[in-house]
């Protein structure tokens, strides 16, 4: 079974993705084109993959490891970072995530 | 017929190294203090790699890996001082003497990693009696132990200390080895008796007494020895500070001084001597000096870890249980 993306971009588009099984969130959003640079590749250093998780959503995901939130709060002096916000290098697809919601996020 | 034989004392050395000794840690020389100046980069080579100096505006040394965290550029070929931080050519990152990034020239936001820690590898740095010292540990843990205070080398009153260096293709372990060994003395150097000799350990300390007060020797750590002679009141020391350039080659480094006596005092001929009679050039000596002697041992032999030691061969083992603090990680090791 795929597991499934719903990706709104920066114009208020959303897009249907198709995603492989353990890759990370941010390379589904990079390879699909849609202004996620995902610069670092995943060390948390550049924050440049951030998207806000829709509803409960949010929730079902692991919670922020110490180096995510670092970053978090390192890019919330420059754009919006919300309760919702994650940095999507930090987010691996499962089956269980499938449907998933997210909005990609403003970046420094 | 004959019991079988220790065949495996007879075939030991096929499978000894010369040194299998890992870097030892500890407060190494690494550069006298003249040798460089504010705003200033060079490559070093000891401890077994490539290193960078630098000399901050401010006068702080820093010794880093020469290789840049961000896209591994070298930082001791273009890399420039900036203030007190040394900058990479490739894109100016910044980095503090303690290996902090500090800039980015164009990144809206700093890594956070570059906060919490230091990206790039240093050694923490002190300067003491006119030489750059640094401290080695092979997990990049932090000193253990202090630098001694030495008045002979950092209070006036005393002779501008005369320096000798050389290098010995051995490690450190076995050149200090030859401070306990006190029945070399005789046989090698040439002593008319075998001295005696007593050592005392304490945690990264040794001091050995060789002749009855004659030489006084304060180790601290694999890279500082301090040794006074003394004759007739009159005390000259020298401070040995080897330090491993690779794990097969050892940079012996010394300097010399005693009290500014007098020219042309009885004091100052004594001090001289004892100086020339450390360094092997008195004249009129029976005994032979290290470099004439020592060399040729060191440069030829193996480590022996299971060595057959006689009655009269002092403190040699207890030495070696003694040098083992000073590899982490090798302390079950059957080669050292």
């Amino acid at each position: 079974m795929a597991v499934e993306v719903l990706a709104t971009d920066r114009e208020g588009t959303t897009h249907k993705l198709e995603a492989e099984r353990g890759r990370p969130l941010m390379e589904v959003l990079r390879e699909a084109n849609l202004g996620v640079e995902g610069t670092c590749g995943g060390a948390c250093a550049c924050g440049t993959c951030h998207v806000y998780v829709a509803g409960s959503w949010a929730e079902r995901l692991p919670l922020r490891s110490e180096d995510e939130q670092m970053m978090l709060e390192a890019i919330a002096e420059l754009v919006e970072v919300r309760p919702a916000s994650r940095l999507s290098c930090q987010i691996p697809m499962s089956e269980e995530l499938s449907g998933i919601e997210v909005e990609i996020g403003p970046v420094p | 017929m004959n019991a079988p034989i220790k065949l495996q004392l007879l075939l030991e050395t096929q499978r000894l190294e010369r040194n299998p000794f890992p870097i030892p840690t500890g407060w190494f020389f690494a550069g006298y203090s003249d040798s460089i100046q504010p705003g200033e980069v060079k490559n070093i080579n000891f401890l077994d790699q490539e290193w960078v100096m630098f000399r901050g505006e401010g006068g702080q040394v820093g010794i880093t890996d020469p290789y840049c965290p961000h896209l591994g550029a070298h930082l001791g070929h273009g890399g420039t001082v900036v203030g007190d931080n040394i900058r990479c050519t490739f894109h100016h990152w910044e980095y503090s003497t303690e290996g902090f990034c500090k800039h980015i020239p164009y990144a809206k936001v700093m890594p956070p990693i570059t906060k919490k820690q230091p990206i790039l590898r240093t050694l923490p740095v002190q300067e003491r009696y006119g030489l750059i010292w640094a401290w080695y540990h092979p997990q990049a843990a932090d000193p253990q132990w202090e630098l001694p205070a030495i008045p002979e080398m950092e209070e006036p009153g005393h002779v501008k200390p005369r320096r000798w260096s050389g290098s010995v293709n051995t490690a450190i372990q076995e050149v200090a080895e030859n401070g306990v060994d006190n029945v070399h003395l005789k046989y090698l150097h040439g002593t008319p008796i075998v001295p005696p000799t007593t050592a005392t350990f304490e945690d990264h300390k040794m001091q050995i007494n060789i002749g009855m007060g004659y030489i006084i020797g304060d180790m601290y750590g694999p890279g500082l020895n301090v040794m006074r002679f003394t004759k007739d009141g009159v005390t000259a020391t020298m401070i040995s500070y080897s330090v491993p350039i690779t794990r097969d080659k050892t940079q012996m480094n010394m300097s010399f001084t005693h009290k500014d006596y007098p020219q042309g005092s009885k004091e100052r001929t004594i001090a001289e001597h004892l100086v020339a009679h450390s360094i092997g050039e008195a004249e009129g000596e029976e005994s032979a000096g290290f470099e004439s002697v020592d060399m040729i041992v060191w440069n030829n032999k193996k480590y022996r870890a299971k060595p057959l030691l006689c009655d009269g061969d002092g403190q040699i083992i207890k030495y070696r249980q003694w040098f083992k603090q000073f590899y982490p990680g090798f302390e079950n090791s059957d080669k050292i």
